[in-house]
């Protein structure tokens, strides 16, 4: 059973180095973004709190959720695969 | 220079162009004359040997692996073997090889038959005959005929999603040179203030 420890350590490792590469992105763009909205709704108020009230935004969003797809899709692909190729 | 980075790129593509090749599932139709068990003792061509450690003890230097023998359509001979590839490298998740054994001496058809059963054989792997090496069959099914057509739908996929993946990675990485590192060495060789 070494070589599933191996695949789940390694994996776990793999994606959740994913998960937070993309979460740091996107919330990178969404911060630009928000940056940029500030400028074109005629700079209401400050700045800052304008952006993070748009964050605050973000962190409830379904986008941010979304990201979670990086741990079920491979899971579920290879959950497919093994029922594919064994047993059916 | 410009010969030194043509090196490089070629060399690189190649090694990625045979590794897809490598991993990436292929289909054969084919013919299964015989099935077969031997003993094979693994050693400069272990990379191609799969040894998954599916409840066994992978550390065992010999070991008994089955084969499937079969002829294709233009009457050469293809032998494949039919190892698990477990929880390892490439993720087919294969445990069943003793199964597609059994199904594999159920579909033989030899050459003298009244009819012949052709099989379409997934696989992945090579076959060279220097170094002992045999692709590694993955399923079997009956075919149609000898001139079955197969349309590979898990390469088209994986392909189209890798080259997906190389150009979003590569547009991002041109913007951020123009953006970020650009400008920082124009400075430093320009002076620009």
């Amino acid at each position: 059973m070494l070589a599933l420890m191996r695949l789940l350590i390694f994996g776990l490792i793999a994606l959740t180095t994913l998960y937070l590469g993309i979460s740091w992105y996107s919330r990178s763009v969404r911060r630009k973004k928000m940056a940029q909205d500030w400028e074109e709704a005629g700079r209401p108020g400050d700045r800052d709190a304008y952006i993070e009230a748009g964050m605050a935004q973000y962190e409830q969003s379904l986008r941010k959720r979304l990201i979670w797809l990086v741990y079920i899709i491979p899971v579920t692909l290879i959950c497919v695969t093994i029922y594919v190729t064994n047993f059916m | 220079m410009v010969y030194v980075k043509w090196v490089f790129w070629g060399v690189f593509w190649t090694v990625v162009v045979a590794f897809l090749h490598y991993t990436l599932p292929q289909h054969d139709v084919v013919r299964i004359t015989d099935t077969y068990e031997k003993r094979v003792n693994p050693g400069d061509n272990s990379l191609f040997w799969s040894n998954a450690d599916t409840g066994e003890d992978p550390t065992a230097t010999e070991r008994d692996v089955f084969f499937i023998q079969t002829f294709r359509d233009n009457d050469k001979p293809m032998i494949y073997r039919n190892e698990d590839t477990g929880w390892g490298w490439p993720p087919y998740f294969k445990f069943d090889t003793a199964n597609l054994q059994a199904e594999a001496s159920d579909m033989m058809s030899k050459k003298n038959a009244a009819t012949s059963q052709w099989v379409v054989v997934r696989h992945y792997g090579w076959r060279n005959e220097l170094f002992s090496i045999y692709p590694n069959a993955v399923s079997i099914r009956a075919a149609t005929g000898p001139d079955e057509q197969i349309i590979p739908w898990v390469k088209i996929v994986v392909l189209v999603l890798l080259a997906a993946l190389f150009w979003a990675i590569r547009v991002r990485w041109i913007r951020f040179r123009e953006r970020r590192i650009a400008p920082v060495v124009d400075e430093w060789s320009e002076g620009v203030r």
